[in-house]
Formats: structure tokens, sequence, C-alpha cells
């Protein structure tokens, strides 16, 4: 058994071609039956976000990646020239490379992002619900879910935000704890005012205020965000209740001043005011931010964090795929010592099968002894066959060493003849895609 | 035996500071674990003490010093382990081998002379140890405030901002510590009070020097003032945040003084 991924990303192909070889679109469960309908792969996932379309799977043809290429534009109906040029294919080790760079956040189009591990669970699960995949691609996950716990947990890659409003969010979070209750002042009334008020609706803030100039223009713009619109004349009252304030006005003028800020800020015992000014010119005077439990951030700081993060998270890149890399080699680890089981089962059934010819061979000698002897008999050569083989096997499933399991496998099937003719050819085939691999 | 603590004191400490700075899981666990194995080992070693003396080994400022750390480990325990937050770990283990390095330079066990043989005493001094292990979390609790306050404020987002909760999140936690001390404190002053009165009569020369101008029961008034006063702050005036915050560590800077210096040398009242 040899695991494949095949698939495109955002690396490898425009967004068009994503977009029509969507998975999730027609739903998963119904890609997965296509795909056991016709592939020769006997264990798969398929991982579909909008970022990537990928199919992992473990058979024993070599010739499935080929075959897995071609489900891609059979399924979607998509032109195979279109597509070819853009699919990767990973072979064996390289399979679970992907995948852990993949479920760490490194593939990702922004790194460090923590939303793909939880895309890749989801994927997981929708095939092993549907029983698709077995032994390897199972630890193949697993393995994967803790590459992606172990890079978040251990390295600071998916720390901090690396978008303005990640960054202005992620600030209220820590003053205010949660933005669940909290109120929010809008000044201004045009698309940035709009954008802003659609995202923090999303964080479930309690209510959302605007305040322009023109009543009206405030009023259609809370009609679209299920907002409330207060006269600019209301202005320091609406700031007395607000907690979070944030200024998008087209004025030329700061229209917060200090003197203003600081006549509410007597109005609210130490409530702490988070101004968000993401106006370009300036909206709130500077000297606002000398006010105590005020906390000023303009769109330039709110940049400059979002910098911060993204060099940061560079310099986590080595941490992260040094944990890679480690948890590939345990991987490849595990299924070295795979390679060896066919030879320990073969084995244990030749040894089974002398066994069982010997007691049929002496079956006219045993015939007059009573059921319990015969019982007996069984039970005692049996167990002779197991302590004889318990050493051997326990040997056998330790070795994790390329060479050593072709040299064990070898060894063994010469002195007890393990292997047919066919099985022994096989073998040499793998050997030989094995050196073509490295 | 009394070093052992403070070898567990000092680990925890080094535990909580690596956990700090670099934020591995494995260390926030063996932090709390060395924690943990430090907390055990004080309570067998004042186990051990009480045995031998036949009493709590509460009598004199040294020993009251120990039971104070260990209430202090065990209630930041408490609050770890419910809160799951262990930023505050490496400020309280500090102050943890900060203040055991006096017992365990000096870990005999005071008789306790008869004026000390009331249930009233125990009272007390346990009350009096608890508050003051309250007022300590709030320290730490105002501390980091500041440092986090200070770090948004000036747009420096950095080491503690990484590290630390939410303002809010300090600041309610602030004011919970300092409500708990607070009643704890004004328990302990009146229980003291009651029990001066009763050993009024006793020949004992501390028992005559009881008296609200004492140094040590004076700047324990003091500390009750204080702490009274950002209690009625808070809800009357709404000092929380950053003044809050400034209030319950410098309150707290009195009550170490009252610790230690005013402890060992200034008072005539309570120096058993």
């Amino acid at each position: 058994m040899r695991l494949f991924a095949v698939g495109l990303s955002h690396r490898t192909a425009p967004v068009e071609l994503r977009e029509s070889v969507d998975f999730a679109r027609g739903g998963l469960e119904a890609a997965l039956a296509a795909l056991a309908g016709r592939a020769a792969a006997t264990e798969f996932v398929v991982l579909s976000t909008c970022n990537r379309a990928e199919i992992y799977a473990a058979g024993d043809s070599d010739a499935m990646a080929d075959a897995l290429g071609r489900f891609f534009s059979d399924y979607h109906r998509v032109d195979p020239d279109r597509v070819t040029p853009h699919l990767f294919v990973c072979r064996g080790v390289e399979t679970a490379r992907h995948l852990f760079r993949v479920a760490a956040g490194l593939d990702s189009l922004v790194v460090g992002e923590p939303q793909i591990l939880g895309q890749v669970k989801a994927a997981y699960s929708a095939a092993s619900d549907l029983r698709y995949t077995g032994a390897l691609t199972n630890r193949l996950f697993h393995s994967a879910f803790s590459v992606g716990k172990r890079v978040r947990t251990e390295t600071g890659l998916g720390e901090g935000a690396v978008s303005v409003s990640y960054a202005a969010i992620a600030l209220a979070r820590k003053i205010f704890g949660e933005l669940k209750g909290l109120r929010v002042l809008i000044l201004g009334a045009g698309e940035m005012a709009k954008l802003t008020g659609v995202h923090l609706k999303a964080q479930q803030v309690a209510q959302v205020t605007i305040a322009s100039r023109t009543l009206a223009t405030a009023e259609r713009l809370a009609g679209e965000l299920g907002g409330r619109a207060v006269d600019w004349a209301e202005l320091d009252h609406a700031l007395g209740a607000a907690d979070i304030v944030i200024t998008a006005t087209g004025a030329a003028e700061p229209v917060l001043t200090r003197a203003q800020v600081e006549r509410v800020m007597r109005s609210r015992r130490s409530r702490p005011l988070f101004v968000i000014d993401i106006a370009v010119p300036r909206d709130v005077e500077a000297a606002v931010a000398d006010l105590d439990q005020v906390f000023l951030y303009n769109i330039d700081d709110l940049q400059a964090i979002v910098q911060d993060n993204l060099a940061r998270r560079a310099a986590e890149l080595a941490r992260a795929d040094a944990i890679v890399e480690d948890e590939v080699t345990r991987f490849a680890a595990w299924m070295q010592s795979r390679e060896i089981i066919p030879t320990v089962v073969a084995l244990r059934q030749r040894f089974e099968a002398i066994r069982q010819a010997e007691l049929s061979r002496l079956e006219p000698k045993l015939s007059d002894l009573p059921p319990e002897a015969r019982a007996r008999l069984d039970e005692i050569t049996h167990l002779i066959v197991e302590k004889l083989l318990l050493t051997p096997t326990e040997q056998l499933k330790a070795v994790s060493d390329a060479a050593m399991v072709m040299a064990y496998s070898d060894a063994l099937n010469r002195l007890f003849r393990l292997a047919g003719e066919d099985a022994r050819e096989r073998q040499a085939d793998r050997a030989a895609s094995e050196v073509r691999s490295r | 035996m009394h070093l052992v603590p403070l070898v567990f004191y000092a680990a925890a400490a080094a535990g909580y500071a690596a956990h700090f700075a670099w934020r591995d899981p494995r260390t926030g666990r063996l932090a709390t674990s060395l924690l943990g194995g430090a907390i055990l080992a004080h309570t067998l070693l004042i186990g051990m003490q009480t045995m031998q003396a036949g009493h709590a080994p509460l009598v004199g400022t040294t020993a009251a010093i120990s039971a104070f750390v260990w209430l202090l480990g065990l209630a930041y325990l408490y609050v770890e382990l419910t809160t799951e937050e262990q930023a505050m770990g490496v400020f309280v283990a500090c102050l943890l081998v900060g203040l055991y390095i006096i017992p365990a330079l000096d870990p005999t066990v005071s008789p306790r002379p008869p004026v000390l043989q009331s249930p009233l005493f125990t009272v007390h001094v346990a009350s009096m140890l608890f508050a003051y292990a309250s007022f300590a979390l709030a320290f730490v609790l105002g501390v980091t405030y500041v440092l986090l306050f200070n770090e948004i404020k000036a747009k420096h987002l950095g080491f503690f901002y990484a590290r630390l909760p939410s303002l809010q999140v300090l600041d309610a936690m602030n004011g919970r510590v300092v409500s708990i001390g607070w009643a704890l404190l004004t328990i302990g002053i009146a229980v003291g009070g009651v029990w001066a009165t009763q050993v009024q009569g006793s020949p004992d020369p501390r028992a005559q020097a009881m008296s609200v101008l004492d140094p040590k029961i004076l700047v324990a008034l003091l500390c009750w003032g204080v702490y009274s006063f950002a209690l009625v702050a808070r809800r009357a005036i709404g000092w929380s945040g950053r003044r809050a915050a400034w209030l319950s560590a410098i309150a707290f800077v009195i009550v170490l003084l009252n610790f230690v210096p005013v402890g060992y040398f200034l008072t005539k009242s309570h120096n058993f």
C-alpha cells in the first residue's frame, strides 16, 4: 500500500480553476462516493477549501496518481488539458510532508491561519464516517492533527492579527475581554464605515450606533446594518454610552477634539473608551490619546501592528518547519515498520500451515485419543508455535530502517520460502520504484 | 527540612518565568506541579512543627510570614486551577520566594506564651493572613494591569500584550479579591480588638501595649482605611481600571511594610 496526494492549491492554480473543481460545492459525500466507484484506491479523503482541492489516497497501484488526476476533470466535467498542468502529485512520505504542512497552516495563503486545521479535520471525519479511510490514512491524518496542534502551541506562527480589522478586534478583546455586550459608535456613513459595521456585527456586539452629519445617510446605513442612527447634535450622549468608537468620515478637520472627549469621559467613570480612527485625513485629534482610559489607534498604528505580526510569523517559520520534519520522520518510520507486516503475516501463516499439516499427517495415530486429549494436543502445539514466533514477531515489528526491512524480508522469504513467485516479483518492483523515487 | 519548600518555591518561580517567556505548555504544567510540590512540602513542615510544638506555628512574625506564604500559594493555586490563567504565576511565585527566605533562615518555632492561648488569637491571625494573601493577589493583578495598560496606551504591543488576559478581566478579578480581602481584614481586626480587651489584665507587657497607637495596629487600621476607600471609590466614584490597579499595588506595599519592618522592629504589642 502506498500513499498519494493529488490536487491543486492557490500555489499551483488560478482562482477560476480552483472554483471549477470545488468538491465541497456538490457535497463531499457525493465526491467520495464517486471516487469509491472508480479509482483503484482503497482509502481516500477529499480536502476542499476555497484555496485548495486535494485527494489523499492509499492503494496498491502505482497508476493511481493518474487515475486520481483524471478524476478531477471527469467529476467536474472540465477539460483535462485545463486541469492537468496545474495538478501536483505527492507519493509516499511526500504525501505526509504535504499534508502536515497544510494542517500546520504553512501552505496557506496567509501563513499560520488557524481555520485550515479545522477544515482538514472536517475532511477527514467526512471520509471516515463513511468508512473510506483505513489504517494508513487514519494514521496519516491523526499525525497531521498533532502537527497542527504542536505548531499552534509550540510556535508563534498563528499569533497576532494579520489584517487591520482583526488587529482592531484583537485589541478590543485585550481591553474589554469579550466583545459581546459592547456598544459601538460609528462616525460617518461611507463605504469604510459600512465595512467596519458589517465586521463588528459579525462579532455579535450588543449595539451599533451610526452618527453622520446628515441624519438621512446615517439612517440609511443603520437600516442596512440593523443598527440605530443618531443626530450629530447628540454626539456627546452617544459617545458617553459607547465602548468602541470608529471614525470614518470624509471630514478635512478632526471631528473629535480632546476637549469634547474629555468632557464625555467625566461622565463615564473609569470605563475605557477605544477609539479607532480609520479616516484619512484623521478624524480624531492626536491629543485625545493623552486622556486617561482612552485608547486611540489610527489606521497607521493598526497597519504597523499587522506588519509586526507578519514579521514575527516569518521568524517562527523555521520552528514550524522543524516540527513538520520531526513528525514526517516519525511517520516515515511507522510506514517502514508497516512494510514488514506482510512478511510477518506470511511467516505466521507458514508456521500455522506446518502445524496443521503435521496434525493431519498424524491423524490416523491420534484417532484413538479421547476428545479432551485431542483438544489438549491442539492447544499445546499452538502454544509452541506462538512461543517460537513471539520474539521474531516483536523484533520484526521494531524494524524501521528501509534497508533493514528489505534485508529481513528477503532473508525470511528465502529461509522459509514464504512468498510465491508473483509476490517476489512485486517486491522487486517495489524496491526498484523506491530507488527511482529517491 | 525547612529549606525544601524554599527550593521548590524557587524552582516553581523559575518554571513560571520560563513559561511566561516561552509559553511552552509543558513548562507551564511543570511550574504548576512544582508549586504544588512546594505547598505540599510546606504543609508537611507546618504539620511537623505543629506536632513538635503542640500548637500551630503562628506565634511571631517569622511564623506568620511562613503561614502567609503557604496561604498565598494555596490561594493562587486555586485561582490558577479554576481560571486556567497562568500568567500571574511568575509574579506570585517571586513574591513567595522573596518572603519565604525569612522563615527559611530562622526555622525555630517560638513557644506560645499563655496570653495567646485563646481561640480568638487563631481566628485573628488566620483571617489577617488570608486578607493579606488576597491583597497580594490584588497587588499582582494591579501591577499586571498597569503593565498591560501602558503597552496598549503606548501602541507598543509586545511582551505583556501577548501573555496577559484582558484589562477587563484583570480589573474585575482585582475588584473581587479586594472585596474578599477587605471582609477578612475587617473580621481579623474586629476579633483582634475583642481579644485585646480580654487580655487587658494580663501581666504580659505586650498585652499592655495593645493600643491603637502601636505602630503595627495603627498601620493595620491604615490598611483597612485604604482598602475601604478602594472599595467605596470603585462603587461610588468609578475608580476602576488604572486607578484601582495603582491603589491595590500601593496598598499592598503598606501591608508588606507592616509585615516586615514594623513587625520586626517597631511594634511593642505584636513582637511574639
